[in-house]
């Protein structure tokens, strides 16, 4: 038991243990909640969210925040919305869906790296930085589409918002590959243990010889390109692209982060309760609404939730500390 | 990890208390733009009103930020709920077309309302015909300007279908009709949020001393340029004129910062919903002639899929506590 828990780490097994309580009580709620057609749906909603998450981890970890993730992952989407329809839109080929998504990873990429350089050489506050690209990239494509929205893709797009793979919904695999490559990142790679660092103490890890500033730079360059593969898969769902596609999402990848333990403060955090805490909303989101309570309600307890989390935190250390201090 | 369970169950507990029972009756689910806002909560009366006299098991879904990712979740997890008909009011067409054609194929009946262009649906329904309701207000703004001048168009968005039809149509009356009244600038984007517009309004009035008028195609739109125009205190030399909710605009309209406009009853269009979805699943076909309650007799185009009616109600000083008095 103690092995394990060190080995996945203190936020993961209460966090189990509450998805596990959720979702029996859902079960016992809801007639329908236990079915496939359930489950189905929750693994076609949650791979964007969870993309656009793990575009968020990462510079949390470093201290920062990356609010530009929404916007990063729409014009990553017209990007390769635009090759598909100079290729033929619905006739296009795999040929130009592969270009497309070449090059919508390159501008999402791209636009990570001016953040992740303004940061790292400028040394701007990354809400700063991010708030800045936000709305210049936000302005950019509502300029270009003028608000509207750009469709008409081949069918096999269509597979990959919405096809399954022995069984499983495409999009999930996509994302659950990125949340096993970002745990790698992090836990195993030079960047990863810098991230860590970088987190920590900055000026500490730059004195260590650190090169924080190149580490910043591939952080932003990252998470941007992550976005483009969550732009990539909501322009697969939605059939199509448009600027704003997901903006109510900005903020609940920042409260997934938070709920699955990553410190606000940076330095501290795993992938694994990050995923178990999107699992989390994500259950407690569509089990409310089989139950048809109101959307506002949902919210609500997603907040209440986050709050419940902080204080459980708070009271666990405390209580730690007075036993110690009970003992000596 | 007690006080953990504990909590968890509280939580659990509260959203059992909106649980609904299984039932053999009809169940339908009605995913609106947003939710909390007066015109959608007029549609969510009038949808519980039919559905407790037709017996039938109805509910509106109302996201809480007019994103369309957000109502391809909710959409997502109706599927997932097994309900037999699907009504949406959309935000934006395209996004909604696959997860449209996954409810069909799950053998999903889908109604429409103000989503006239959607591939996905059995029926879409209008209580206004787009000319006929963008010229209704334009031969209202040139009855109230009387003489040359400017004016200004705002939409509910740029991708709302609906609205730029009826601004189509309304800038078209004017160009034929009234050369002497100028169009300012494209049409503004706003109209969905009382600040946006009201702001933009502001703005307006600041940059075209000779603005005579505002044509406010968006529920909020109206009253956030009234506010603008009661702010600067032209009441009576500025008209703002567009649909808008009797009871959130009538101490305006009485003080004559907002001149008037047409609309259709949400509720009706509520109860529409639940009546269409009612015959569908009966099996009941719509052909020409058939007299739905409503919406009178209507002459389906089984083209498009579009019933389109014209049910206008006139706003004005006479009209608007009757209309208040119901709800709207």
């Amino acid at each position: 038991m103690k092995q394990l828990q060190r080995h996945l780490g203190p936020e993961t097994l209460p966090l189990i243990a509450v998805l596990v309580l959720i979702i029996a009580v859902f079960s016992f709620a809801s007639p329908r909640f236990l079915t496939g057609a359930n489950f189905g749906s929750m693994a076609s909603q949650l791979p964007v969210l969870g993309l656009l998450t793990l575009a968020m981890l990462v510079p949390i970890l470093s201290g920062g925040l990356n609010l530009a993730i929404v916007f990063q992952a729409n014009l990553s989407g017209l990007t390769l919305a635009w090759i598909l329809i100079a290729f033929g839109g619905v006739e296009a080929g795999y040929g130009a869906f592969a270009l497309g998504v070449v090059a919508a990873i390159i501008v999402g990429a791209l636009s990570g790296l001016i953040m992740g350089l303004v940061i790292a050489y400028v040394g701007a506050h990354p809400i700063l930085v991010s708030l800045a690209m936000m709305i210049f990239l936000r302005g950019v494509g509502e300029f270009l589409t003028r608000g509207g929205d750009v469709s008409g893709f081949p069918d096999f797009m269509n597979t990959i918002g919405y096809g399954t793979l022995l069984g499983i919904p495409v999009p999930l695999i996509i994302f659950l590959a990125a949340a096993i490559l970002w745990h790698i990142m992090l836990k195993r790679t030079r960047h990863g243990f810098s991230v860590y660092m970088i987190g920590s103490n900055i000026k500490a890890a730059e004195y260590s010889g650190i090169p924080t500033k190149r580490t910043l730079t591939l952080i932003y360059t990252i998470s941007g390109a992550i976005c483009a593969v969550a732009g990539i898969v909501m322009a697969a769902q939605f059939n199509s692209v448009r600027v704003g596609h997901g903006e109510a999402l900005l903020l609940v990848t920042v409260l997934a982060c938070f709920l699955g333990g990553i410190d606000p403060f940076g330095g501290f955090g795993r992938v694994l309760p990050v995923v178990i805490a999107l699992v989390i909303l994500q259950v407690l989101s569509s089990g409310l609404n089989l139950l048809g309570a109101n959307q506002f309600l949902s919210i609500a307890v997603w907040g209440l939730f986050l709050i419940g989390v902080m204080a459980l935190r708070w009271l666990v250390s405390w209580l730690a500390r007075t036993r110690k201090w009970g003992i000596m | 990890m007690k006080a953990f369970k504990t909590f968890a169950t509280g939580i659990a507990m509260s959203a059992a208390m909106a649980m609904t029972t299984a039932a053999e009756t009809t169940s339908m689910g009605v995913v609106v733009k947003i939710g909390g806002i007066p015109w959608f909560n007029a549609m969510e009366e009038g949808i519980k009103e039919r559905a407790a006299e037709l017996g039938v098991e109805a509910e509106m879904i109302g996201p809480t930020s007019a994103d369309p990712a957000l109502q391809v979740r909710a959409i997502e997890d109706l599927i997932a709920k097994g309900v037999d008909i699907i009504g949406v009011v959309p935000n934006d067409e395209a996004a909604l077309e696959p997860v449209l054609a996954k409810a069909r194929a799950a053998g999903i009946k889908v109604i429409a309302h103000e989503g006239p262009g959607l591939q996905n649906v059995d029926w879409n329904f209008e209580l206004a015909s787009s000319d006929g309701f963008g010229e209704a207000h334009a031969r209202l703004l040139a009855e109230k300007i009387d003489g040359p001048g400017k004016y200004a168009v705002y939409v509910g968005s740029l991708t709302v279908p609906l609205h730029n039809a009826w601004a189509d149509a309304a800038i078209a009356y004017m160009q034929e009709n009234h050369p002497e009244i100028e169009l300012v600038g494209e049409r503004y984007g706003v109209a969905e949020s009382v600040d946006d517009s009201r702001s933009t309004a502001l703005d307006l009035i600041a940059a075209h001393p000779d603005l005579k008028g505002f044509l406010a195609f968006g529920s909020q739109g109206p009253i956030g340029a009234g506010r603008a125009v009661e702010e600067r205190r032209k009441g009576g030399e500025i008209h703002v004129l567009g649909p808008f909710s009797p009871g959130q605009g009538r101490a305006m309209l009485k003080d004559g910062v907002i001149s008037g406009g047409y609309m259709w009853n949400p509720a009706e269009a509520g109860r529409v919903f639940v009546t269409l979805g009612h015959m569908l699943a009966n099996g009941e076909e719509i052909t020409e002639g058939t007299e739905i309650e409503g919406l009178g007799v209507v002459s389906p185009d089984v083209e498009t899929r579009n019933i389109i009616t014209d049910n206008l109600l006139e706003i004005n000083t006479d009209t608007v506590d009757e209309l208040a008095a119901k709800g709207l």
